[in-house]
């Protein structure tokens, strides 16, 4: 069971670099189209906002209700991979071939850009999921069993 | 269409399993039907694809569309797909027969069990069909991992066996990727075919030699071959009944599948490193393997205990088929692969049956309630005639053919060592049948009554497919020859 911190310092500063981590997660993530970035690292710093509001607010908070529902999309990255890459097959190119990506209206060039940007933005959320999972698994046992049977 | 069938056929219990979590998070007991259905449609897409290879020649599927170096490739080919058809086969089996058996406190886990078992069939997928040597080892990890979870769900004695392969399984890994990278720093590629290309010129290598030496003994720790297979039995015995007739009949077969794939198509058959064949070497492991695992099963009292022995020495047998270096012993090898997934299949259904259903888990007991329980006994009939290898079953065809193997290539130890690791198994069937027909214990107090379905669907069809692949061994034996055989044979 996580307990909020104490500490004035640590929640006021918390409450204002939680935000600050989410938009750079986001800014990573994107930026992975044209330098270093893409879905993994988008996805960790993503993953450590969630798990600093939970270390910092404590598991019960009402800010940490959104982590909690978060558990639950943990196979919501990998459907969407999984997505981009059965529009490529219908396309009829091979799995994952972006140039193939059946979306109507679009340039080769925009639909492999389009496929690589969705496909990390799946790969930010399974990641993200499963960092806080693995903190969750740590820390308290039973909130694993309580989602998965409540 | 065609030539997505290997991709379709990975990506589905894949996805498949990623969904499941969330398909089944309002009622969890779809898990099972949605589980059997979907193995049911890649039975289905299996057959398509071996029907497509066949007729069109083999299929190369690279994702993504990079060119085969860079990208990562599937190779569909003869050998794979035969192999696939049997084990999603298998593994439909399996998961009808986990309904009654899974273990009964998992409650909400039941949905990752499921998610589980189908995260376990796409590996073995993907280790059929991987074109490299990494991919290889990220399937083979990803398999390992399921089964881990899987033999310890049920808690109790099964987390002490799960931890010990799990620590053994990561050793074989870790050394199996060693090797892997040894093979990448003198190669510069990790494309099967590649390697192939350009291992004549690298023969001289010290790496070379290293990093086969790190894969062979990691596949060796992953298929339980003898010197390194004290994780198996007791992971195989105290796995939940319903897990561990998958695990038996394609876990260990797929690790050794991996190594005929890189002994034959990245190395060449005939390879001689430092003045020793690599061939005989696999040769002289197996029959030592198949000789040493049928005398410690000897000695087993617990009859899951025997079986998973049994596989031990089997995998030997397979291995000295697949080490003559001839067309024959190859076939044979093969062969003798398809017939062991469905014997270990069988036998741990059987095992299942009478511990879940009949309370059974010692030669003794079963004493108890041989002769009342005609199912069994007489899927244990079939199945002892197919371990031994008797001729109207596959298991004789098998070994036929490996001995011919043998002695085509002047190889009279290994033929000698199967002969040997044949009377030991006899032995050992000998044992449980004496306690079944002699009824040495008394007392029927027995839970009698008819057994359910899917336990009849299980052992039936088993014990029918030893006899269907023994009374059709020719067509399959020369469609392996003509479909299956390595570029070097």
């Amino acid at each position: 069971m996580i307990r909020p911190h104490d500490s004035i310092i640590v929640q006021t500063l918390g409450r204002f670099l939680i935000p600050v981590v989410q938009i750079f997660g986001l800014y990573v993530l994107f930026f992975g189209q044209y330098g270093p970035g893409g879905g993994f690292v988008g996805g960790v710093i993503l993953g450590t906002g969630m798990i600093l509001s939970v270390l910092i607010f404590g598991h019960d908070a009402s800010r940490s209700q959104i982590v909690k529902k978060v558990l639950h999309g943990d196979g919501v990255g990998m459907l969407i991979y999984a997505g981009v890459g059965g529009l490529c097959m219908i396309g009829g190119g091979e799995f994952l071939n972006f140039s193939n990506l059946e979306i109507p209206g679009l340039e080769t060039a925009a639909r492999r850009s389009l496929g690589i940007v969705l496909t990390q933005i799946g790969v930010a959320i399974d990641v993200a999921v499963t960092a806080v999972s693995i903190v969750f698994s740590l820390s308290a046992e039973e909130i694993i069993e309580d989602s998965i049977n409540g | 269409m065609s030539h997505q069938l290997p991709a379709i056929l990975f990506l589905l219990p894949l996805f498949a399993a990623i969904s499941m979590p969330v398909v089944c998070l309002k009622h969890r007991h779809w898990s099972q039907p949605i589980s059997v259905a979907i193995l049911a449609a890649m039975v289905l897409v299996s057959i398509l694809n071996l029907y497509n290879v066949l007729h069109h020649g083999e299929v190369r599927y690279v994702f993504s569309g990079w060119a085969t170096p860079l990208g990562i490739e599937w190779v569909a080919d003869g050998l794979a797909s035969v192999i696939l058809v049997l084990f999603s086969a298998l593994g439909l089996l399996g998961v009808v027969f986990t309904g009654p058996t899974s273990p009964k406190d998992l409650g909400g886990r039941i949905v990752h069990y499921y998610t589980l078992i189908l995260l376990l069939v796409s590996s073995l997928t993907g280790i059929v069909f991987a074109g490299d040597l990494f991919n290889l080892f990220v399937f083979l990890e990803v398999a390992a991992i399921s089964s881990y979870a899987l033999i310890g769900v049920a808690g109790g004695r099964a987390l002490f066996a799960a931890y010990r392969y799990l620590i053994l399984g990561t050793l074989g890994a870790s050394l199996y990727l060693l090797g892997v990278s040894y093979l990448y720093a003198v190669s510069g590629t990790l494309n099967m075919a590649d390697i192939a290309e350009k291992l004549p010129f690298l023969l001289h290598s010290k790496a070379l030699v290293g990093g086969l030496l790190f894969m062979f003994i990691g596949l060796g720790i992953k298929m339980a071959l003898v010197p390194f297979h004290a994780w198996l039995p007791e992971a195989y015995t105290y796995a939940p009944e319903s897990i561990s007739p998958i695990l038996a009949s394609l876990v260990t077969k797929v690790a050794l599948l991996a190594w005929v794939r890189i002994i034959y198509w990245v190395l060449n058959a005939s390879i001689v490193i430092n003045d020793i064949p690599i061939l005989l070497l696999v040769a002289v492991v197996g029959a030592l393997a198949a000789v040493i695992g049928a005398s410690l099963a000897l000695a087993q009292q617990n009859i899951k205990m025997m079986f998973a022995y049994g596989g031990i020495s089997h995998i030997g047998i397979i291995l000295i088929g697949i080490g003559q270096g001839n067309p024959t012993g190859f076939v044979g090898g093969v062969f003798y692969l398809l017939n062991d997934a469905v014997m270990q299949a069988g036998l741990f259904f059987l095992a299942g049956v009478a511990f879940c259903h009949y309370g059974v888990r010692t030669i003794d007991d079963m004493g108890r309630v041989g002769k009342q329980a005609p199912w069994l006994t007489g899927a244990l009939i079939i199945l002892a005639l197919g371990m031994i290898g008797l001729p109207p079953t596959g298991g004789f065809f098998g070994k036929w053919y490996i001995i011919l193997g043998a002695l085509e290539a002047d190889n009279y130890v290994s033929a000698a060592a199967v002969v040997l690791s044949t009377l030991l198994t006899l032995a050992y069937f000998v044992k449980l049948f004496e306690a079944i027909f002699r009824q040495t214990s008394t007392g029927s107090d027995v839970p009698l009554g008819t057994i359910p379905l899917s336990f009849k669907l299980t052992l039936g069809v088993t014990s029918a497919a030893i006899m269907i692949l023994g009374l059709f061994s020719s067509p399959i034996i020369q469609l392996l020859l003509s479909h299956a055989l390595p570029p070097g044979l």
